[in-house]
């Protein structure tokens, strides 16, 4: 008995040493890649200052398209929105943003109805995008809050990475070995954190409805209040869907760009949530209009005018 | 609590640590702590059905002692039928029951009767299908006088009820499993070893190849318009292996759990996909149930005594109720029903015992081999499939020529990466299986780096965000 315990104990500690190795090794290579948008801003960005960032999930990812943007507006901005996130998902890549030293002076927050009214966030489904940086305060206390399971295992990957890397291994193992050998490779977005869906989607067909616009979300606060002590001004912007019109309730919101009725015809959209690269062309257009008008111009007049809190 | 589960990964330890230390005081304590921890892990699924459990094993404990003591034959006859009629009774109802209501319904709706179906709202406890066989072998058993009763209702319940074999087999036999529960069991080194690989195998079987088979079988089956034909005969053969890596690899972590206290379990799949023949195929598939099915239903039906024809009667009778066995639904009687077509020229050729402790192979048996796996293959899409029109819309899909294509396995790169880790650990397993097959191993042998390999793809290559449960639960 003695014997097999001594024998299974030594193996196993062996075992798990290797393991853990391998998947310390390949957080470190991933960690040091542009592969996912957390890696992009930290090693694939070399500005250090940015007139506006466009954050947000897919929509804000797909929508906007900053490079035309900037060749409209004359400015410099950057989108780092992730797809499949949510609102505490751009929470924690704005701490992450600010944790690298980079600024912005105003932040284009791409949001949607639904997650406006979530009540109790949990954690998104690539939020393990962050996993390479555990070991920041920042990134191991969003996990260790997030996480309802009764297992953690992103929170625990801080001291045993293989956990996390065994659970998300096709995300993050392969990718690792991606990264090791080409570090500059960007999964599905440009030099400016940019994405746009073919035009060969159709979105289902829907009867027009109308979405009202709630403020529940817990971390729609912390992003203001991060806002706010960062000094940034605020705008939130709500990209198309397909026949849908969605409207404020309250004037709670400092400034809002509302293009949900921007335009319904069926061949701009990808989806009924995501717009093409036709209807991306137009969106960023007219965004870039309202850009001029309401960030950049008070930026240079008024910095502090647009604070985040002032409504 | 699976047994690829966190929670099992707890429990194993606790119990494995107890139970050693129990083994220094008494056999009585060694077994009444395996039984407690067998409860407390079927409990973990419903605490409620643990009940049905308790009665079941009560009542073939009873009947058996009062079988034994029947002074005439009309008692013991009694006894036995009230065992036999319960027994089936509660497998009837909790699994059966809704499956005739709905097709007598249907069948005089077809007549142009008006019919209200009076189903049940039950769910199917974990399990009933083995536990209920092993108490009916036992049963069984003492009627035919092959064993005397165990008079220690502890050591009865732990035959039923022992941890790794309670939810889905082996199903044992008391002559097998008894005297090895009856006996004090010392802690074997080697054997535990051997057990510790076995698990290792078995979860790589289950969380690399059948969990990842599973995410493009699931999709495949769940629709099977817009695939095409080369679409669907890979996702047939992802079945194949995907149910082999389910029930196999279940059945190696069981006995290699159980090695790990001293017992060794029936040996339940012998290499099924290195079979020259369906009649090998059935020898090497699920090999306690179906030894159960011909020591108690073949054999007492005639056998192979009678001539053909009875023969013939005695194989479609096996695997229509072996088909049954596996669940309520048309489409696993038609799966057993092809089986004894495919056997049924074996029998009439006489060619069913050919490959009998044949273990040599040879270049020519390669199509025979290959001949075998796609008859199985073909027949796993009945097992499969939800109900017999979607069986057969599959299997039209398959021989259709529109836009041949396999596009459906990498058109993303998730897909192409999922695509890639099947075929790699399929073919793993096919490299490390033949090589046991050619060497004639009763049971699979690791080396010490084929060990690590395995733990090295069930980290890196196993799915795990959705875990799914062992198929075999639900019969």
């Amino acid at each position: 008995m003695k014997q097999f315990l001594l024998k299974i104990a030594g193996y196993g500690l062996v075992s798990f040493l290797i393991l853990n190795g391998i998947a310390f090794l390949c957080l470190y290579f991933l960690g040091n890649s542009n592969f996912y948008k957390p890696q992009f801003v930290k090693n694939g960005v070399f500005e250090k200052e940015f007139d506006y960032v466009v954050l947000g999930s897919s929509t804000g990812l797909t929508t906007l398209d900053t490079k035309l943007m900037d060749s409209i507006t004359g400015k410099k901005g950057l989108n780092i929105s992730m797809d499949d996130s949510a609102l505490s998902s751009h929470y924690l890549m704005l701490r992450h943003f600010y944790a690298l030293n980079r600024k912005t002076k105003c932040l284009v927050l791409a949001i949607t109805p639904w997650d406006m009214a979530v009540t109790n966030p949990t954690l998104n489904v690539n939020d393990y995008r962050f996993l390479p940086y555990v070991n920041e305060e920042y990134v191991y206390e969003y996990y260790k809050s997030l996480e309802q399971t009764s297992f953690k295992v992103l929170t625990l990957s801080r001291y045993v990475p293989i956990i996390g890397m065994t659970y998300y291994n096709t995300e993050l193992f392969y990718p690792s070995l991606l990264a090791a050998l080409h570090p500059e490779k960007r999964n599905r977005f440009d030099d400016a954190g940019n994405y746009s869906y073919p035009n060969f989607g159709k979105p289902k067909k829907s009867e027009n409805k109308i979405m009202e616009l709630e403020l529940k979300n817990p971390y729609y606060k912390k992003i203001k209040q991060l806002c706010i002590d960062h000094k940034i001004q605020l705008i939130l912007y709500q990209s198309p869907i397909f026949k849908t019109s969605v409207v404020t309730v309250d004037n709670q919101y400092q400034k809002i760009i509302n293009h949900s009725q921007l335009f319904q015809e069926s061949i701009m959209f990808y989806d009924n949530l995501h717009v093409n690269d036709k209807g991306r062309k137009i969106c960023s257009e007219k965004f870039a209009d309202e850009l001029g008008k309401e960030c950049y111009v008070n930026i240079r007049s008024n910095a502090n005018k647009y604070n985040g809190y002032s409504k | 609590m699976l047994f690829n589960s966190l929670e099992f990964l707890i429990f194993l330890p606790i119990i494995f640590a107890i139970y050693w230390l129990a083994n220094k005081r008494s056999l009585q304590l060694q077994n009444g702590l395996l039984l407690v921890g067998s409860y407390c892990f079927y409990a973990f699924w419903d605490w409620r059905f643990l009940f049905l459990l308790m009665f079941s094993t009560g009542l073939d404990y009873f009947t058996g002692v009062k079988m034994y003591e029947s002074e005439n034959n009309n008692n013991k006859k009694f006894w036995f039928w009230l065992s036999i009629i319960i027994n089936l009774g509660f497998l009837g109802i909790f699994k059966y029951y809704n499956f005739f209501v709905e097709s007598f319904s249907a069948a005089l709706s077809d007549l142009g009767f008006r019919t209200n179906f009076w189903g049940l709202q039950v769910i199917l406890p974990v399990g009933i299908s083995f536990y209920t066989f092993h108490g009916l072998s036992y049963v069984i058993d003492i009627y035919k006088n092959r064993i005397i009763p165990e008079k220690n209702i502890i050591t009865y319940s732990l035959f039923v009820s022992y941890f790794p074999l309670l939810v889905a087999g082996p199903i044992e036999r008391a002559t097998h499993l008894l005297p090895q529960i009856k006996k004090q069991r010392k802690f074997n080194h080697s054997l535990a070893i051997q057990g510790v690989k076995q698990i290792i195998w078995g979860l790589f079987k289950k969380v690399v190849i059948a969990d990842n088979c599973a995410f493009f079988v699931n999709q495949l089956f769940k629709n099977t318009d817009g695939y095409s034909a080369p679409e669907l005969w890979m996702g047939m053969v992802f079945f194949a292996f995907e149910i082999y890596g389910d029930f196999s690899g279940y059945s190696d972590i069981a006995l290699g759990t159980s090695k790990l206290f001293g017992i060794e379990l029936l040996r339940n799949f012998n290499f099924p996909y290195f079979a020259k023949d369906i009649a090998d195929f059935w020898r090497r598939w699920h090999i306690s149930l179906s030894s159960w099915f011909r020591d108690y239903l073949y054999i007492p039906l005639g056998g192979s005594q009678g001539g053909k024809g009875m023969r013939v009667r005695n194989t479609f009778i096996i695997f229509l109720v072996s088909g049954f066995w596996h669940g309520a639904n048309w489409t696993f009687i038609v799966w057993g029903s092809i089986h004894a077509l495919l056997f049924l020229p074996l029998l009439i050729s006489d060619k069913n015992r050919s490959s009998l402790g044949n273990t040599n192979y040879s270049m020519k048996d390669i199509p025979k081999i290959l001949f075998t796996f796609l008859c199985v293959c073909l027949a796993w899409v009945f097992f499969r499939a939800d109900n017999l029109i979607e069986a057969i819309h599959y299997i039209t899909g398959m021989f259709s020529s529109e836009h041949p294509s396999l596009h459906f396995f990498y058109k993303n790169a998730k897909y192409g990466l999922l695509t890639v880790l099947c075929l790699i650990s399929i073919l793993f397993l096919i490299v490390v299986e033949w090589n046991n097959v050619k060497k004639s191993n009763y049971e699979i042998q690791l080396p010490k780096a084929i060990v690590f390999i395995l733990l090295f793809m069930i980290c890196f290559m196993g799915a795990y965000k959705n875990q799914l449960s062992f198929i075999y639960f639900q019969f």
